[in-house]
């Protein structure tokens, strides 16, 4: 209890710092899912997103300036998987993958243009952290909770603006129809192709956005492998949280939660064998698959391709 | 009306098995042309990378060497995917293999050629049981394996960091003491035998795919589990199979690396990328363990070769990385155009005969141009 | 009353195959025309080319005299054309509002205005007597309130012309009054409703007129006050109904297959199964009849051994109770089954013919040796072009995949497959739907003749008329449970179709 106290700052810190980048990738494959579009390729999108931010923030000394040009590269990646996927109709967890293994090497590739004539440009800056008035003030949880960068305020403030237009708006009832049953929509005059296209610039822009995160407020630097797999845990998260923005939500913040303990842990006892701290997201995330993550559920024809009809 | 004429069919199969050809073309042109915008010469750039990597017979050893993980890392995502289990664990059922092989022969002190073995042995288990677990996971819960395995592969990767920093570390530098000497891999014309393993191994799993009853099955519950459950195939079970083979295909790999190449320890980066590599090369081969090894064996040519681009003309090494990720996008989109008509032939079959059961019908005008 | 639509002299091309040629149509204001046709006579196609999702190949269609392109479903609605389709396009996670409401563009607002959409459809569901709870998830809905949200949809957008494709396929028999309760309110408001359905009984009792398809082809129009049920069914099939060629036996006493008490999910009417209790005997053909959605599927699943039942017992050829509920189980007791789907459950379609055709005998000395672990590719060649030959199927090469081939021949390589091995017992599940008169006769023969062999036949059918041509003894299959047991030979078809209809 007493650990629990004194390391609860630092946890509630690494929490919102952890839950993020998760929550804007998870927003994004939302918006995939819901167009009935699996993007495996979260991963490879956020690690272009990480590394533009930080060349362009560096390069431009404006951060936001990064986290722009991090949204239109993850746009431009992801426009590759959906040509693919949407035109041609290749197998979505195929093309996805792809994307993993082609985007990272983009990203180290010009890392190493960027970078490697130059080291001064190794470390770029982080972005501000906005203190909320008043309530940042409140001790132990003021700090971390309302003390957090624009960004993360943002990516928060995402969930319930996501959650209104799936409910509210002409819009997002579409998208959920093209998600559930393609051929409906298309006898109500829904244009499938055309949302499903929407849905993958949706998707570029939120997991580069995420990736953006990692290079501009988690830390100052990129390096290659920087996304540790939090594009597949943001998958995880969409699952767990049961294609709803508030549940993703919560579930990005359980994650980044086991994210801060295996932080706080690490500080605490640094002398036991830290690397099995390191561990617990991930064990984290089986298990809450495990126990949360059931067959069913989520868009029906999630996967599948979708065929036009001959005119 | 979708009949396809016998020309038709053979030239289907010509367009496959060209697809990836062109594809690797066409990523080595646009690698040409990144290396000509960066002012360098394309032509010295390759020329540097062949020679750095088939260069002379003891380079072809090297690239080999560097192959093997390759090849078994391929031939592991190769074999789930042909049951249909997208098994993207291949680097951390790799890793666990290099720890298991890693604890028997120093945990032990197993020496000599009774340690390889028990080293080699214990790297097949370990990876099958580190398959089984996103297996189990699969077949009782349901869980995507694409998720678990990666997870398990983070897993792994920090289990071999408590390996190599505490447990069997070199006097408290973060890397394991090197296996025992009598106990690596016997050297042939250069290289481990490891590597005439790997393909044995590949042989292997061909035959067993494509010429036994097992693999037949395999692929049938690849292909349709349905069907494959009504003709009386005990389904789970396979693919429950499919995880440990191919977990265990990786985690002798592990083994084999661990014992066959310098340094012959663990430490930091120990199979790192892998497990992704191993899946674009299954990608790229369709599935054929033969193919597999080809392509392999490319990959083995890029990196060595790679680096020596980089020493002569100044390259980054990455630029290898994309080639790879642009050949894996091409073929996979190459193949695509090649099947799209089939498959829409396919769907406008059904329509009109089935009557109102299929109102989702036929051709993609976009498509049809690209194709 | 003017004229609504026409369509004149439309052809649909499906490459070299016409689904619909020169097809001339013409609606009335405020009549029920039914559109008359056997299973592929192009009914279906002719109504997607109305309704913007083909594209015709030829021909013109006119609405109030008014030439129309009609190249999209967004074209038919502002033509007034709506379609409550067969297999309902419904979005079974939203509710009935969101989905009468979904893609509708009436209000020139990015935000939905569901309490100003509902009063409108309220005042729909008044004025034609639907009754639908808007709030409900449509996936819990009962299938007569789905097909209401799909009238409503169609009515919401302002349809003048509603197409009801079988709308009463699915239905019982109190749905099917209330729908024709709805129909007549809704030409009584002046709504033309084109009818399709090959029902005779339902035909004569709704429409004003008939117009009869066949092979693609329109074969004539006639008011149902000047015609015959026999006269129309003559014009459907093109040529005299004659009963059964084939011949019934009498069934032997030999139980092959006896089911007692079997239930499965019995809460579910559409697809569970309460209380079944049959027997089969050796050599003889029994049918199943009944509307699609009545427990075939589950009744099919339990004897190939694809789920256990939760109570009651299966007891196999040689008297003992079939206890492992696997197909494998199945399998080895001697049953061959031709599954309900063919290229989901009968057929892995990127393997080859050759292997399709081995698929459950890659074990056997035949064809491979040391109990699998060689296959014999020589004798599987062999084998495959000789039940190519056998069945006549119709491919360039047994090395082709079995996907590529039509309809008619992937049943072909089923039935030989599940044939060659003489089984004691065959389960057919609508062996013949969707497929043409060339195909299904030869499904027919083939099913007849293993009846000949000895072989006792369970057929599951949608196609009452398949039952009773084929049957030596029927039983009616409704919402799961057995209604009743009949003859082959000379059946009281009267009392069956209203065993169907649950009476």
């Amino acid at each position: 209890m007493d650990f629990f106290m004194t390391s609860l700052p630092t946890i509630l810190n690494a929490t919102t710092l952890s839950a993020v980048p998760i929550l804007l990738a998870a927003l994004g494959e939302l918006f995939s899912e819901r167009a009935g579009l699996v993007n495996i390729g979260l991963e490879g999108i956020m690690a272009v997103g990480a590394f533009v931010a930080f060349a362009v923030g560096k390069m431009t000394g404006n951060l936001w300036l990064g986290v722009c040009a991090a949204i239109v590269a993850g746009i431009a990646i992801n426009m590759i998987y959906a040509f693919c996927t949407v035109t041609l109709c290749v197998d979505q967890v195929v093309v996805g993958m792809a994307i993993n293994i082609l985007a990272p090497a983009l990203a180290l590739f010009g890392y190493n243009m960027f970078v490697g004539s130059n080291s001064a440009n190794a470390t770029g800056v982080i972005m501000e952290r906005i203190q909320i008035p008043g309530l940042s003030a409140i001790p132990y949880i003021g700090g971390p909770v309302f003390g957090q960068q624009l960004l993360a305020y943002l990516a928060f403030i995402l969930v319930p603006l996501v959650t209104y237009f799936f409910k509210s708006f002409r819009g997002g009832l579409s998208f959920r129809s093209v998600g559930e049953n393609p051929q409906a929509a298309e006898t109500l005059g829904i244009n499938v192709i055309r949302i499903k296209f929407v849905a993958c610039v949706a998707c570029g822009a939120l997991a580069g956005m995420g990736g953006a995160f990692l290079s501009v407020c988690m830390t100052p630097i990129y390096i290659d492998g920087i996304v540790m797999g939090r594009g597949f845990i943001a998958l995880a998260t969409v699952i767990f949280g049961r294609w709803s923005a508030v549940g993703i939500m919560a579930a990005s913040l359980l994650f980044g939660f086991f994210d801060g303990l295996n932080v706080a842990l690490q500080a605490q006892f640094n002398a036991a064998p830290v690397m099995f701290f390191k561990m617990i997201p991930y064990i984290f995330t089986i298990i809450a698959l495990i126990f949360f993550g059931s067959r069913h559920a989520g868009p029906k024809a999630n996967g599948q391709p979708y065929y036009r009809e001959s005119r | 009306m979708a009949k396809s004429s016998s020309s038709d069919n053979s030239r289907e199969k010509l367009l496959t098995t060209l697809t990836p050809v062109v594809s690797v073309l066409l990523a080595l042109i646009v690698g040409a042309i990144i290396i000509a915008c960066l002012g360098k010469s394309p032509v010295q750039g390759y020329a540097a990378m062949l020679q750095g990597s088939l260069g002379s017979l003891s380079k072809v050893a090297k690239t080999l060497e560097r192959s093997c993980p390759l090849i078994f890392t391929g031939l592991c995502a190769v074999f789930a995917y042909k049951c249909g289990v997208f098994n993207l664990g291949g680097e951390g059922q790799f890793i666990m293999g290099g720890c298991a092989a890693a604890t028997v022969v120093l945990g032990l002190g197993l020496d000599g050629p009774v340690g390889m073995l028990c080293g080699l042995t214990a790297g097949i288990v370990v990876g099958g049981l580190w398959g089984l677990l996103p297996g189990i996971m699969k077949i009782t819960r349901g869980l995507n394996e694409m998720i678990t395995t990666i997870m398990l592969n983070y897993v792994a990767m920090y289990f071999m960091e408590y390996v190599f920093k505490n447990l069997l570390s070199d006097n408290g530098l973060p890397k394991t003491l090197a296996m025992p000497n009598a106990a690596r891999l016997p050297g042939i014309g250069g290289m481990h035998v490891g590597v005439i393993l790997a393909v044995l191994l590949g042989l292997f799993l061909w035959y067993l795919i494509f010429r036994t009853s097992f693999g037949f099955k395999i692929r049938a519950v690849g292909m349709n589990p349905i069907a494959s459950r009504v003709s009386g195939f005990p389904v789970n079970r396979l693919v429950l199979l499919a995880f440990v083979i191919s977990g265990a295909i990786a985690g002798m790999g592990g083994a084999v690396e661990l014992l066959g190449k310098t340094p012959y320890r663990l430490a930091a980066g120990f199979g790192a990328g892998f497990g992704f590599d191993g899946v674009a090369i299954a990608l790229i081969s369709q599935l054929n363990p033969i193919a597999a090894m080809l392509v392999a064996i490319l990959f083995g040519i890029l990196n060595t070769g790679g680096t020596m681009m980089q020493s002569v003309i100044g390259v980054p090494t990455a630029i290898v990385d994309i080639i790879r990720g642009l050949i894996i996008i091409f073929a996979v989109a190459g193949m695509a155009i090649v099947k799209l008509p089939k498959i829409i032939a396919f769907f406008s079959s059904r329509g009109p005969k089935q009557g109102a059961n299929e109102p989702e019908v036929a051709t993609d005008k976009k498509a049809e141009v690209t194709a | 009353m003017g004229e609504l639509l026409r369509m004149e002299g439309v052809d649909k091309r499906f490459g070299s195959f016409y689904a619909n040629r020169n097809v001339t149509l013409s609606i009335q204001e405020g009549e029920v025309h039914t559109l008359l046709g056997e299973n592929g006579a192009g009914k279906s196609t002719l109504m997607n080319c109305l309704i913007g999702l083909y594209t015709p190949s030829a021909g013109k269609i006119y609405m109030r005299g008014e030439e129309v392109h009609i190249d999209s479903p967004r074209d038919a609605v502002a033509h007034g054309i709506g379609m409550v389709h067969q297999h309902f396009m419904l979005v079974e996670d939203m509710s009935g509002l969101e989905n009468i409401i979904l893609g509708d563009k009436r209000h020139n607002t990015p935000l939905l205005q569901k309490a100003d959409d509902r009063k409108t459809i309220e005042g729909l569901m008044q004025r034609y007597g639907l009754e639908v709870d808007l709030d409900q998830r449509v996936g819990d809905m009962s299938i007569g309130m789905q097909q209401r949200v799909e009238i409503l949809k169609v009515l919401f957008r302002g349809a003048d012309l509603l197409i009801l494709d079988e709308p009463t396929a699915v239905l019982t028999d109190l749905e099917v009054q209330g729908l024709f309760d709805i129909m007549n309110s809704l030409t009584d408001e002046g709504k033309s409703i084109i009818f399709i359905s090959h029902k005779m009984r339902e035909v004569m009792h709704i429409s004003d007129r008939v117009t009869v398809l066949r092979r693609g082809e329109c074969i004539d129009t006639v008011e149902v006050s000047k015609t015959t049920e026999q006269e129309l069914a003559d014009l459907m099939i093109g040529q005299k109904f004659t009963e059964s060629t084939y011949q019934k036996v009498d069934a032997t006493d030999q139980p092959m297959l006896t089911l007692t008490n079997v239930s499965y999910h019995p809460e579910v009417k559409h697809g569970g199964l309460k209380d079944v209790t049959l027997t089969l005997h050796k050599g003889e053909i029994l049918g199943v009849a009944g509307i699609d959605g009545n427990g075939q599927g589950a009744l099919a699943e339990v004897v190939t051994g694809l789920i256990a039942p939760e109570s009651g017992e299966v007891v196999g050829p040689d008297g003992s109770s079939i206890a492992l509920f696997s197909p494998q189980a199945f399998i080895d007791a001697g049953f061959g089954n031709i599954p309900e789907d063919r290229n989901k459950m009968g057929l892995v379609g990127d393997m080859t013919i050759a292997e399709n055709l081995v698929l459950k005998q890659t074990n056997t000395e035949r064809f491979s040796a040391g109990h699998g672990a060689w296959l014999k590719m020589d004798a599987i060649q062999e084998f495959a072009e000789q039940l190519r030959e056998e069945n006549d199927i119709r491919c360039t090469s047994v090395s082709q995949t079995a996907r590529s081939l039509s309809g008619g021949n992937q049943q072909k390589v089923i039935l030989a497959r599940e044939l060659d091995s003489h089984p004691k017992l065959l389960v057919a599940v609508y062996p013949t739907r969707g497929l043409d008169i060339g195909a299904t006769g030869f499904v027919h023969d083939q099913i007849v003749a293993q009846r000949d062999a000895g072989c006792s036949v369970l057929l599951i059918s949608a196609d009452f008329d398949e039952v009773l041509k084929l049957s030596d003894r029927i039983v009616v299959l409704f919402e799961g449970q057995i209604m009743g047991t009949y003859p082959g030979a000379n059946p009281p078809i009267k009392e069956i179709s209203l065993a169907m209809a649950g009476k």
